[in-house]
């Protein structure tokens, strides 16, 4: 039986789970970035230099880190090797950790690793190009105009975020201005019926945030009074007026602010060198060791692209011979990083792209869009590690065991992070929503 | 400048996508490197048997006398197999990644291989230098090593000079560097950027590079093929591209490339000259345009002949006294096998001028 939950428009104060460990106190907390900035300048690890903001932080419940996969990686040069077959392409496979298993030779790295990982190698879903895939994979359904499903981002944000953080709660971290179709989904609605409030904060490369660093010529101290002085002015506007429109401005310029405090944690220069040697040198490497960062200093959402690089319908073994062995790194440093700070437990990684890649070679030697046979990968954050959940047929064609669909995947992730999949948006007059539709259930063996 | 007329005389498929062809002094009979198997040809009847598969796809092949042949693969390794005994010779792995090309010097004496796996180096995606030689020069007789010469990985493209002195590789970025076989030397390094992409859109890597390079029969030249810059690097859109290079100046110069308006799009993967220098042939695959395989005045560079071959060409060679020329290549793979068997995909073919 369904429950029936909140309806989706009641107050930001009653959107979070209720536990106060999500409700910081402002004061305290702006209290602390600017204890930091001064101490921070070298390193924004100051910025939680205050033990009991840190403490909060991290003691904040499931965390998420979406490595966005952008154009769809071939699953037989990752998780779901065919070697010595017609379709397997030219990379062999290797053994792994969990015995029998094995995955491309070009991912050494996670293959020590499989006991903490979950591979679906049974992904069937419908969309077979980008914009409707990417929408699918990131939202968790098809649409339905005109109403906009928010993406998974901004689900948890607003599900297990901490409102009163300075700190952004869903970070989009891509570099690359232009991605085709990923330009267009980028562009477009990503709250959905959420509210813009729940959307990303882009950042990575030349994207770097607008205007977060106070002016040189403003001492700290005269910023902090002129930030008393206005809050104290637009409160009691606020209050005077009942004015939404004064609360919105405000809730904006609180946003903003605390942006400005916590600008080092978008700075890549100020992540420590050798931990940024460890993750790679390319973009994708450094804004997934970004993301870390983030999440260990009050994000609740992190994705992570780079355009959608894995789009090779030209060069499929020139490119994945580069990007999966980034990745192969990229997961396994991650994964490790988190475990050994105690956070795996907390924080869901999640690999993937909007659909696989054909079995066959196409003329320009490359692999095209493939959404019937496909994998992911998934660790922490409520997952099961060590587990292979279903199979295709030995040329990759067909799943034969353990199908799974966006549905399923999306109620899987819900369940690992502790939401409900099948709420219910009972909004008045409108068609009624739930979180995961048709009543999809979640892969049970990989959840904890 | 006389118009050439390429006719089709011989149309061979083969079970595989084919990477690499190799014919024998009297072209008779080829040896075909294919996705799934080394296989042999024969250019009369069209008869072939699959002698031996690499552990990957079969990048190279080259005949070594009259009997024995040597191929390379993206395994890494070099086989040497005797034909008329039908066994392999020998097997040695020479790269911890693949071998991307191989050639034989003219006097059959060595062997050069060359590798190197793009690994990201930096936030543009800079390839990182090698972790193993990127060059590899083994005696073609027994597989010694005689040398192992750097590069900046990938290095996609390796050729011998006519003289048998000089091996000259090509990479990702652009970067060509010449060695002297007898001292290993290092005596050219020059980069042309026009071969490679840097994706504007779509991905912020690298992409394209030399993909073949020859020398001319007088040896004082160099030409590569590739495809121009594209703002996406995976349309396979950039120019069809050649550049004939003078290398041995201080300060190596180009002296020609593909004339404006008479390129399409799409990446040319094999470049061949007439050992008479009356012309040359570049060929790959047809994005947008007119053709995929072209042949070249020598002197002055002009197109004088074109053809559209329907497929993606890999291979060219010239044959016998050069009045008839091999290609080969792939069509796309079909999609759907019967019993785990796919249809052929694999084409040979023979144009005489």
């Amino acid at each position: 039986m369904k429950t029936r939950h909140f309806p989706l428009n009641r107050k930001p104060s009653d959107r979070s789970c209720g536990s106060t460990e999500h409700t910081l106190h402002r004061r305290l907390f702006l209290q602390g970035a600017m204890a930091a900035g001064v101490a921070s300048t070298g390193s924004f690890s100051g910025l939680f230099s205050v033990p009991a903001l840190a403490d909060v932080a991290k003691k904040s419940g499931k965390k998420c880190i979406l490595l966005w996969l952008c154009g769809a990686p071939s699953q037989f040069e990752t998780w779901d090797p065919k070697p010595g077959t017609e379709t397997g392409g030219p990379f062999q496979a290797i053994e792994t950790n969990l015995p029998g298993v094995k995955i491309s030779s070009l991912m050494p790295q996670c293959a020590t690793i499989m006991d903490k990982l979950a591979v679906i190698r049974s992904m069937k879903t419908e969309p077979g190009e980008h914009f409707q895939g990417i929408d699918v994979l990131t939202r968790g359904d098809q649409p339905r105009p005109p109403f906009t499903r928010p993406i998974l981002g901004s689900v948890i944000a607003q599900q297990l975020g901490q409102l009163d953080s300075p700190v952004p709660q869903f970070v989009l971290l891509d570099p690359c201005p232009e991605g085709n179709e990923f330009k267009q989904f980028k562009a477009g609605n990503w709250a959905g019926w959420l509210g813009a409030e729940y959307g990303p904060i882009r950042a990575g490369g030349n994207y770097s945030i607008p205007n977060i660093n106070r002016l040189d010529e403003i001492s700290q101290v005269d910023h902090a009074d002129r930030e008393a002085l206005r809050k104290f002015l637009s409160s009691k506007f606020e209050n005077d007026q009942r004015s939404e429109a004064a609360a919105s401005h405000n809730a904006a310029f609180n946003r903003v602010n605390g942006l400005m405090s916590c600008a080092p944690l978008f700075d890549l220069k100020q992540l420590p060198e050798k931990d940024r040697q460890r993750y790679g040198g390319g973009a994708f490497a450094q804004h997934a060791l970004q993301a870390r960062h983030l999440i260990e200093n009050g994000s609740t959402f992190v994705m992570v692209a780079n355009g959608m690089p894995w789009d090779n319908h030209v060069f499929q073994h020139e490119m994945h011979q580069m990007l999966v062995p980034e990745l192969d790194n990229v997961l396994y440093q991650l994964v490790s990083d988190l475990e050994d700070r105690g956070m795996l437990q907390d924080t869901l990684v999640i690999a993937m792209g909007e659909f696989g890649r054909t079995p066959w070679l196409n003329e320009a030697r490359g692999r095209d869009h493939y959404p019937k046979a496909w994998s992911l990968a998934m660790a922490g954050g409520g997952i099961r590690g060590g587990v292979v959940h279903g199979a295709t047929d030995p040329l990759g064609f067909e799943v034969v065991e353990g199908q799974v669909d966006n549905r399923n995947l999306f109620a899987t992730i819900f369940e690992a992070l502790g939401v409900d999949p099948h709420q219910e948006y009972d909004l008045p007059g409108l068609p009624t929503f739930y979180r995961v539709e048709e009543d999809a259930q979640p892969i049970r063996e990989i959840l904890v | 400048m006389e118009k050439i007329e390429l006719k089709r005389t011989k149309k061979f498929d083969l079970p595989s996508g084919v990477l690499a062809v190799a014919v024998s002094k009297d072209a008779t009979q080829a040896v075909v490197g294919c996705l799934h198997g080394v296989y042999q040809l024969n250019l009369e009847t069209g008869e072939h048997e699959r002698l031996y598969q690499h552990d990957s796809y079969v990048s190279s092949v080259a005949w070594l006398g009259e009997q024995k042949i040597v191929t390379a693969g993206y395994d890494g390794e070099v086989c040497w197999f005797d034909l008329a005994k039908n066994s392999r010779i020998q097997r040695q792995k020479v790269h911890e990644f693949w071998s991307w090309d191989m050639t034989l010097s003219p006097d059959q004496t060595r062997l050069a291989s060359v590798t190197g796996q793009y690994i990201a180096g930096g936030y543009k995606y800079e390839p990182q230098a090698e972790k193993e030689p990127s060059i590899r020069i083994l005696s073609a007789e027994t597989g010694e090593l005689l040398w192992s010469l750097t590069h900046v990985p990938p290095v996609q493209a390796v050729a011998i000079s006519p003289d048998s002195k000089f091996v000259a590789a090509g990479n990702l970025m652009g970067e060509v560097r010449i060695y002297d076989l007898d001292d290993g030397t290092l005596v050219a390094q020059w980069t042309t950027p026009d071969f490679t992409s840097w994706g504007i859109i779509k991905s912020h890597c690298y992409l394209g590079g030399i993909f073949s390079m020859e020398f001319a029969p007088d040896g004082e030249h160099l030409l590569l093929a590739g495809m121009g810059p594209m703002r996406d690097p995976m349309a396979g859109n950039g120019k069809q591209l050649w550049q004939r290079w003078g290398w041995r100046d201080k300060q190596p110069a180009m002296i020609d490339q593909t004339h404006a308006g008479e390129a399409g799009e799409g990446l040319m993967e094999t470049i061949a000259v007439r050992s008479d220098t009356s012309h040359f042939l570049m060929g790959g695959r047809l994005r947008g345009g007119e053709w995929n395989a072209a042949l070249f005045d020598h002197e002055s560079g002009q197109r004088v002949a074109s053809l559209k071959t329907g497929y993606r060409m890999t291979e060219a060679v010239y044959l016998g006294d050069g009045k008839r020329v091999l290609l080969a290549g792939l069509k796309s793979q079909p999609k759907k096998s019967k019993q785990g068997k796919f249809g052929d995909f694999g084409r040979v073919e023979i144009y005489s001028f």
